[in-house]
């Protein structure tokens, strides 16, 4: 579904949007796992909305960044009303020019000593 | 958690949420909202299990957020997503496209341009400070017929020395001068103001200054001020013009100001002048004679005062002067004061002509979109499987209603803006139609508010039929996959509602036609209308003595006389004659019988107690006025040259005047009198009726008076032998070597101005007919349209019928007969609608009543036949549908 979209056209892209990616980037996951991902990671400084969430979720699906999953947890351990969405091929080779461009962003930024301390990745 | 949640044991929370979820779109909602409340939900025990009531209202704050952030987002994108496809599909039925677009725009154009007639003219306020509170003030005479009398200068005081309402009374008169210091000798045209005229209409100079009360004192300096207009066209809007002088009457005047461009009401001057200024109205006779009429009055009421308040000053006033002066004001005429809104007085004419057209526009525009909805349904029929396949691929009923309205919108767009743009097109033309009808008629043009009733028109055209034919399209999608394109219960339902949409565009169509249909026989009346005159080859030329050079009736009569020699001793000139008017002139016109009328008293004959005096207009004419004009003479004699100052007063009378005073004796030798019997004037004559005022307007009293007993000398009329344009020239050359001071204000045959008189009704006719001539053709298409597809979705009946035995014949019958039910129907309904509405255009009509049993017949006829050649082609191809080709298709 990469619809001969070209890759750059997606960048730069917006947090909310980039952390989901992130969030998925470990194998799939329901929406509620995916806002929680997030905040846990990033310290509760990026917390995700509902509304913002599955905006967010069906402008990547459409463009075919993520798929809806077909695998489904052992039936009982879960909510059949979760849908679970996974990273497609196309959607982590967006995330990983996003990831580089901000990495080079970053480069440039320490170059000039815009950091306050060095920082380990 | 259960899926299937009873919406009972929904927490409060969740129906908010719920509620919050419709600002997304609905497919939205189908696709992710059960998702969203369950994340919605989880996120809120975490709170509860973990935090605060802040963190609880932080939840509830970014909840809101996110969905209100989301949401434009999302319709933005569907709205794209809706147009593209839309355009798409429009593009696939070009036919369909472009007759909606057209029918639309024109709908919109033609409903566009008479709102902005009517928005400019009728609904906005005067472009004057507080413009609502300008009045009009008018003396009347009820009893004697006279609705609209003039003030004299001793009203004039009277009224604004005693009123109490009014925060200012000004007068204005017209007048027209000759003016002297620029250039060759110029005729200006030259409102006659109270000092205060300016501010009480609210107009502040673009320079200099206006009048101030000294300047109206009597043996003040002479000053102007010019008029916008005038000054950037004869003056290159020079900045120096303060202070110029010009020569006028004899005097010199000093300009002193140049108005804005504003409009001027009530005419068109080129400069402006204090009463003072005016020989006329400055001298002694005007001044003490309380019936010396020729003003016009204008107030501005008290901030708070009602118009009604106003009436009852003006009233109380009127019922002083009948008191102190009942020789001027006798009880038999019935005197009185009134007033009306400025805003009304100056749109009179023009209201019922253009709420007639905008009625039309109306209707067209109703029709259009009728006929729009039902190119829609026919539409709707063929993609039938279209729209079923995509609702078995999952696009709820929503979503497809939403797609189908963008479809409209988008044709409503389009055809809003084409429509537009045939509005601005045609704005030119209707202006010139509206300067015939009001003064306002400059200010029209295409506004911020029109503009929204244009967008506000094709939106609603667009929800209108858009929201029908999605309607109904959806009533039964499934049934489109299971029987392909045979119509079954959906299909019936549907062509219910077209032929309804069909019959009530024939019943529009049948209004709109009967409009037009009257309008146009009222013209015919009008130009068969005996005027009473002979137009032909006829030459009528304003003349404007200087009038300083000439004091007194006898020297007017010389110079009368001089130039009738001169005239008449041309080749090619049957006869002349000078006068003060001319049958139909246009300031006659629109200034209506009303504006010379004067009371009278025949000798021998006392007024009961409580009788109004005979009212009659009068004009002056010289020997040969009626030769000339071809006018009857039916008893007694024309007026001679001996008929002179020196010679007793004669008149001679049309014959409504023998009606109305002499209905069974002989008027010749009778006597009667203007000034309340101090002079007395014989009858010597009477001539046929002439319609002078317009040819829908029945003949008044006339009493003409000789040219030499008068000295009313302004308009010089010519038979000639050949074409009389030809002789202008020559004419004006005649009248500048007699007087080489003479203006020559406007020249023009008999012949035009009877045309002239024509032209309003006869563009009222045009316009309503053009309207009418648009509604018959989309009705016809309509028609033509609804039978084609009945016939293609009963190919298989007609099939089986022909099978069993129809003829051809029959099945051409059966469908033509289906065609003419609907336009009957249409007809009889659109019969009942214009009987009830034919009433309100009742004034526009000429000898033609509302109910004219012919133009209803011929209108009837016109669509009935409109509407079998709009059936035939279809009948055709039904009676040519081969039984077996018919039956193995389906």
């Amino acid at each position: 579904m990469t619809r001969n979209k070209n890759v750059e056209s997606f960048l730069p892209m917006t947090p909310a949007m980039f952390h989901v990616l992130i969030a998925l980037a470990d194998g799939e996951k329901h929406g509620y796992a995916i806002l929680k991902e997030v905040a846990r990671r990033t310290e509760d400084k990026v917390r995700l909305s509902a509304g913002t969430l599955y905006g967010n979720l069906a402008r990547l699906e459409s463009s075919g960044l993520i798929v809806e999953s077909d695998e489904r947890p052992a039936l009982g351990l879960d909510d059949e009303r979760r849908r679970y969405y996974r990273l497609t091929d196309f959607g982590r080779e967006v995330a990983v020019a996003e990831a580089e461009r901000m990495d080079e962003a970053l480069s440039q930024a320490r170059a000039k000593k815009l950091f306050r301390k060095p920082r380990l990745a | 958690m259960a899926q299937n949640t009873p919406p009972a044991k929904l927490s409060f929370s969740q129906r908010v949420f719920r509620g919050l979820m419709h600002a997304l779109p609905a497919d939205f909602r189908a696709n992710f909202g059960h998702e969203m409340e369950g994340v919605f939900v989880e996120q809120k025990r975490d709170v509860e299990q973990r935090g605060g009531p802040l963190d609880f209202l932080k939840l509830w704050w970014e909840t809101f957020v996110g969905i209100f952030r989301t949401a434009p987002r999302e319709h933005w994108d569907i709205l794209k997503q809706d147009c593209a496809y839309a355009a798409r599909m429009l593009a696939k039925s070009p036919g369909f496209t472009i007759t909606a677009v057209l029918t639309l725009a024109l709908g919109i154009g033609a409903n566009t341009a008479i709102f902005s007639v009517v928005h400019s003219v009728l609904l906005r306020p005067l472009p004057y400070r507080d413009g609502q509170q300008l009045i009009f003030i008018r003396q009347q005479a009820e009893k004697v017929g006279m609705p609209d009398i003039q003030f004299s200068v001793h009203e004039v005081n009277d009224y604004r020395e005693q009123n109490s309402t009014l925060a200012g009374l000004v007068e204005y008169h017209g007048m027209s001068f000759t003016l002297f210091g620029h250039g060759d000798p110029e005729r200006v045209s030259t409102g006659v103001v109270s000092a205060n005229y300016f501010d009480v209409f609210g107009v502040k100079p673009m320079l200099g200054r206006t009048f101030e009360p000294g300047d109206e004192r009597s043996g003040a300096p002479p000053v102007l001020v010019l008029s916008y207009e005038y000054w950037e066209n004869n003056f290159g809007a020079d900045p120096g013009i303060i202070g110029k002088t010009f020569e006028m009457n004899d005097k010199v005047h000093t300009v002193i100001g140049v108005l804005p461009p504003v409009p001027q009401y009530p005419d068109e001057n080129n400069v402006y002048m204090p009463t003072s200024a005016c020989p006329h109205r400055s001298s002694a006779k005007m001044i003490e004679n309380r019936d010396m009429r020729m003003m016009e009055v204008f107030g501005r009421l008290k901030p708070g005062v009602t118009m009604a308040q106003a009436r009852a000053d003006l009233a109380t006033i009127a019922g002083r002067l009948r008191a102190e002066y009942p020789k001027s004001y006798p009880d038999s005429i019935g005197y009185g004061a009134t007033a009306s809104p400025l805003q009304e007085e100056l749109t009179r004419a023009a209201r019922p002509t253009l709420l007639v057209l905008l009625a039309a526009a109306a209707f067209v525009l109703l029709i259009a979109c009728a006929n729009v909805a039902n190119l829609t349904l026919a539409r709707m029929a063929r993609r039938e499987r279209e729209l079923a396949v995509r609702t078995a691929l999952g696009a709820g009923r929503s979503r497809l209603l939403r797609q189908l309205l963008t479809e409209s919108f988008l044709l409503a767009i389009t055809g809003g803006a084409l429509g537009l743009a045939i509005a601005y097109g045609s704005l030119e033309i209707l202006t010139q139609f509206a300067e015939r009808l009001t003064p306002r008629a400059r200010e029209i043009h295409v506004d911020a508010g029109v503009l929204l009733f244009t967008l506000g028109a094709a939106l609603g055209t667009s929800i209108l039929f858009g929201t029908i034919s999605a309607f109904f399209s959806g009533s039964n999608l499934s049934s489109g996959l299971k029987e392909g394109s045979a119509g079954a219960g959906a299909g019936r339902s549907r062509n219910r509602v077209r032929s309804a949409l069909i019959v009530s565009q024939i019943a529009f169509s049948f209004m709109l036609l009967i409009g037009a249909g009257l309008m146009l026989r009222s013209l015919m009346k009008m130009q068969q209308v005996n005027p009473g005159f002979v137009a032909q080859r006829v030459l009528a030329m304003k003349i404007n003595y200087n009038w300083a050079k000439y004091s007194g009736v006898e020297r007017y009569a010389l110079a009368a006389k001089k130039l009738l020699d001169r005239v008449e001793a041309e080749p090619g000139v049957l006869s002349a004659a000078i006068s003060s008017g001319y049958p139909l002139e246009p300031e006659l016109i629109s200034a209506g019988p009303n504006s010379n009328s004067t009371t009278l008293q025949v000798e021998g004959r006392l007024l009961q107690p409580g009788e109004a005096p005979p009212t009659t207009s009068d004009a002056a004419a010289s020997p040969g006025y009626f030769r000339t004009l071809g006018i009857p003479l039916l008893a007694g004699r024309e007026f001679a040259d001996t008929d002179d100052k020196k010679a007793p007063n004669v008149t001679i009378i049309n014959e409504s005047v023998k009606r109305r005073l002499w209905p069974t004796e002989d008027p010749i030798g009778k006597r009667v009198s203007f000034d309340d019997g101090e002079t007395w004037t014989t009858v010597v004559g009477i001539v046929g009726d002439v319609r002078e005022f317009g040819l829908d307007r029945a003949p008044t009293s006339e009493m003409y008076v000789p040219v030499a007993q008068s000295g009313a000398v302004s308009t010089l009329i010519v038979r000639t032998a050949a074409d009389p344009q030809a002789m202008a020239r020559r004419m004006r050359e005649v009248v500048h070597e007699v007087d080489s001071q003479t203006a020559i204000t406007h020249e023009m045959t008999l012949e035009q101005a009877r045309e002239e008189s024509l032209v309003s009704p006869r563009l009222t006719a045009t316009l309503l007919g053009l309207f009418a001539g648009l509604a018959l053709l989309i009705a016809a298409a309509g028609i033509g349209g609804i039978m084609a597809l009945a016939v293609s979705q009963r190919v298989r009946e007609i099939g089986i019928r022909m099978a069993l035995g129809a003829r051809p014949a029959d099945v051409l019958k059966m469908v033509l007969g289906q065609g003419l039910g609907l336009t009957l129907l249409g007809v009889a309904i659109g019969a009942a609608g214009a009987l009830a509405l034919t009433g309100l255009a009742k004034s526009l009509l000429f000898e033609v009543t509302p109910t004219d049993p012919f133009t209803f017949a011929s209108v009837a006829l016109v669509l009935l036949a409109a509407a079998i050649v709009a059936s035939y082609l279809p009948a055709r191809r039904a009676a040519g549908v081969d039984p077996i080709d018919a039956l193995r298709s389906e």
